[in-house]
């Protein structure tokens, strides 16, 4: 009976032939359906006046009610908008910023000196953000901070960085990049790593010099890496993180500060609106699906590289 | 090499796997063996009940390997005949904690809330009758505690007319105090200043001492809102008014409010308080106090004699003194009251022998317990000459912090204002208890509250003031106009733009609320 189904059915016999890999993959797949997928039905709450003690069989429904407030608030369009441009930036700037880092990396010769780069870039990945924001402050700070003196020298006045609305997005972003290029480099040497010495020396007979070398085969090596990373941010594109955002904000810039994960923080857990900010919380995923299907579209029409 | 990979993964997949289920068996076993216990401990009399209990950020409570476990744990169940099943709750993440609590359903026999019976905290839970209604209970088993406990705090404690909670309760609600180096007053050689002017004189000679934040102060005007007082405006949850027969948040009180933004105003542009007070987190505020770079600031009157020693490490002259805070036009000032139950303790409604934690309770109003939750043992701790209790103050950090433990976290019900055993033993401790007495209790600002909170401030955080917060959409405009960005003459457009937020909603709620008196607090001073 049993050898029968594994001759008739090809997925069984071929499950048969991998057992081992299928077995070491049942502890991953159980916890992405346990943490993950099992978790997703808790949406459901989004379209519920949701009470805790009445659980999601007894609340009440209420449709789209809370997505039609949430387009009805009149803080909705500033807070997408800060939300989407924080993200924006996030993407432009911070994006290539290991890229290049790790170019550079890859040109230094000297091992040791290359190692000890690295692990100094790696340092501030490890912070939390409550420290990083502390450590804004003081450097940020116009009587005191260092960058404010730097700008003095310059004949500059002192800048309020984070008593400003024009600043705060410059802020967030920045102290992202300096928190995370260093680590993000780490995928990239993997890559670089992997590319075939031969190409560079047939490159030099050639005649290529070091930039022509990086680009056509640094570059090209590196692209299938850099987009599928390139598709993966896309797919956080709304989710800048709430720590890296509330331990920065003040009266004085939340304006062009919040985002939405800030914001449902407010709403859901301090003012406990549970079914209301899952709704928010709903349209940022729903958001993040969409754009990761389109840069996967885009990305497979163009350069052959795609996510599935 | 491969096979011997995979060979070690499997063994420890499958050691885990095993982990995984003789971890489950354990409670099991566990319930066996307590539900045998239970039986054992019935012919003994020990009430035996969980309980959970905020850390309140206590250095000695976060530190305990297991509280459970704890010396003074076990001494409080020695003479109470219980036996704790003490949960800690930790006291930054309280709310979410408490939420989860109820939201998984894992509520153990006795909850700790911070005072109220409808507060975020409890999450509805009081309505859903989680809990037991505590009236003939108390009538029958804790006559103490109806007779010491203010009938303002069994008020609190009420939901529909019937008591839910014991609550542990604040006999002076004026906590918070305006506080000077008096050291450096006496080098300017001003009076005790007692009005605005006055107070802005003297910040002025501070700063021509080099002092450099004559006004210390800090983000959201959290703690540092001492002329919001002097005239009356806090944008607080309790602050609510009469004006013209309807009920209106002080801060709708246009040209006071405009009066108190000056004077920040004013500070401001003079250098009296810090120009970046935006940004300051607590940790700078105290720091910055505790390196003697500050002339006036505000912190609660508890404070005084540790911050007084910390402050002289630094500088060894420095001498701190509370005084009375700024008055206003209508001659009073002070800052917010504080609530009058500190903390509370509800009784799950499935719970089999509630009166036995009804008479937990009682006993931690007697005369046995104020005893020992203030001196601790004797023999060990103090010793006894007839009446008079020979008590010596710990003086390692160590020491004070077991102290502090045993005195305000263990001793669950009892009027927090002060421990008056122990402060009356020095002389710095009987002049605290004076400015209790004497200074705060004729200060500090009451308003309309309105418990449970009213309906139209839960839908928008943005318009919805904390107990010490203003709402964030009024916080931006006040931090704004203080440092000059926007005109103060704009205050009424600023209360029109909250009540097109959704203050309108409020307004209504409140004038409703107060016509039919549902759970309306009024003003105690």
């Amino acid at each position: 009976m049993k050898r029968k189904t594994n001759k008739d059915n090809g997925i069984w016999r071929l499950i048969w032939k991998y057992k081992a890999l299928y077995l070491i993959s049942i502890p991953s797949i159980l916890y992405f359906l346990i943490f993950k997928y099992i978790p997703l039905g808790g949406s459901i709450i989004a379209f519920q006046d949701y009470n805790i003690f009445k659980g999601f069989s007894g609340s009440d429904w209420v449709g789209f009610a809370h997505f039609a407030e949430m387009f009805k608030h009149y803080d909705f369009l500033r807070i997408l908008n800060n939300t989407v441009l924080i993200g924006l930036y996030d993407l432009i700037f911070s994006f290539p910023a290991p890229i290049i880092l790790a170019i550079l990396l890859n040109e230094l010769r000297l091992v040791m000196f290359k190692r000890v780069i690295q692990t100094v870039v790696y340092m501030p990945h490890f912070l939390s953000w409550v420290v990083i924001a502390g450590m804004s402050v003081a450097i940020l700070s116009p009587t005191t901070g260092v960058l404010n003196q730097l700008l003095v020298l310059f004949g500059i006045d002192p800048l309020y960085f984070l008593g400003d609305n024009s600043y705060i997005r410059g802020v967030l972003v920045g102290s992202g990049i300096w928190r995370d290029t260093g680590y993000g480099t780490i995928l990239y040497l993997a890559a670089l790593a992997g590319i075939n010495p031969e190409l560079y020396e047939a490159a030099q007979i050639d005649g290529a010099n070091r930039w022509k070398q990086t680009l056509r085969i640094t570059l090209p090596a590196l692209l299938p890496t850099i987009m599928i990373l390139f598709l993966l941010h896309i797919g956080k594109f709304l989710d800048f993180g709430f720590e890296r955002v509330w331990v920065f904000l003040n009266a004085l810039n939340t304006e062009n500060g919040e985002i939405l994960d800030t914001y449902i923080y407010r709403a859901g857990l301090l003012s406990q609106q549970y079914g209301y900010t899952t709704a928010v919380g709903l349209f940022k995923s729903v958001v993040g699906l969409v754009l990761v299907m389109m840069g996967n579209l885009f990305s497979r029409k163009t350069t052959g590289e795609s996510l599935y | 090499m491969k096979k011997w990979a995979s060979l070690a993964l499997t063994c420890m997949l499958v050691m885990s796997f095993l982990a995984g289920c003789s971890g489950k068996n354990e409670p099991a076993k566990e319930e066996a063996a307590s539900s045998g216990e239970k039986k054992t401990e019935a012919a003994d009399e020990v009430t035996k009940f969980s309980i959970s209990l905020r850390t309140l950020n206590f250095g000695y409570v976060e530190k305990s390997p297991d509280i459970n476990a704890d010396k003074w744990v076990k001494r409080v169940e020695d003479l109470t005949k219980t036996d704790m099943d003490i949960r800690l709750v930790p006291h930054k993440e309280y709310e979410q904690k408490m939420v989860q609590m109820f939201a998984t359903n894992d509520i153990p026999d006795v909850v700790q809330g911070q005072g109220g019976t409808t507060g975020k905290e409890m999450a509805g839970s009081v309505e859903a009758g989680v809990f037991m209604p505590l009236d003939d209970l108390l009538k029958e088993y804790g006559p103490n505690l109806l007779k010491k406990i203010p009938k303002e705090a069994w008020n609190r404690m009420s939901y529909q007319g019937k008591i839910y909670g014991i609550p542990e309760w604040l006999g002076n609600p004026s906590r918070r105090a305006t506080w000077i180096r008096k050291d450096l007053l006496d080098q300017t050689g001003l009076p005790v200043p007692k009005t605005v002017d006055e107070y802005l004189n003297v910040l002025r000679a501070f700063k021509k001492l080099g002092v450099e934040n004559p006004y210390m102060g800090r983000q959201d005007f959290k703690y540092a809102d001492t002329f919001f007082g002097s005239y009356d405006v806090f944008p607080y949850l309790s602050q609510f008014e009469e004006a013209d027969g309807q009920v209106q948040p002080k801060f709708m009180d246009s040209e006071n409010m405009m009066k108190a933004l000056s004077t920040y105003k004013t500070m401001f542009d003079e250098g009296l308080i810090n120009k970046e007070f935006a940004t300051i987190n607590p940790t700078t505020f105290k720091n910055t106090i505790l390196a003697g770079k500050a002339g006036i600031w505000t912190m609660n009157a508890n404070e005084l004699i540790q911050w007084q020693t910390q402050l002289q490490d630094t500088v060894k002259d420095a001498k701190l003194e509370i005084i009375p805070s700024p008055v206003g036009p209508d001659g009073k000032g002070g800052y917010y009251l504080y609530g009058d139950v500190a903390r509370s303790y509800f009784i799950n409604a499935k719970y089999k022998h509630p009166e036995k934690i009804i008479q937990f309770f009682d006993w931690m109003v007697s005369d046995e317990a104020e005893q020992f939750f203030t001196y601790g043992v004797e023999g060990e701790n103090f010793t006894k000459e007839g009446d008079k209790i020979n008590y010596k103050q710990p003086t390692d950090a160590q020491a004070v912090d077991e102290e502090r433990y045993r005195q305000a976290f263990l001793w669950m019900v009892q009027d927090t204002t002060y421990n008056k055993g122990s402060l009356s033993l020095t002389e710095e401790g009987k002049s605290l208890m004076s400015v209790f007495d004497n200074t705060l209790a004729n200060e500090g600002r009451d308003g309309i509250e309105f418990d449970p909170r009213l309906e139209a401030l839960k839908k928008n955080p943005d318009i919805a003031p904390l107990s010490d917060t203003p709402p964030p959409l009024l916080i931006t405009h006040m931090v704004k106009m203080v440092y000059g960005q926007e005109p103060i003459d704009n205050w009424p457009k600023v209360i029109e733009e909250w009540k097109s937020k959704g203050g309108s909603d409020v307004l209504k709620e409140a004038n409703e609320r107060y016509q039919s008196k549902e759970g309306v607090f009024l003003p105690r001073k």
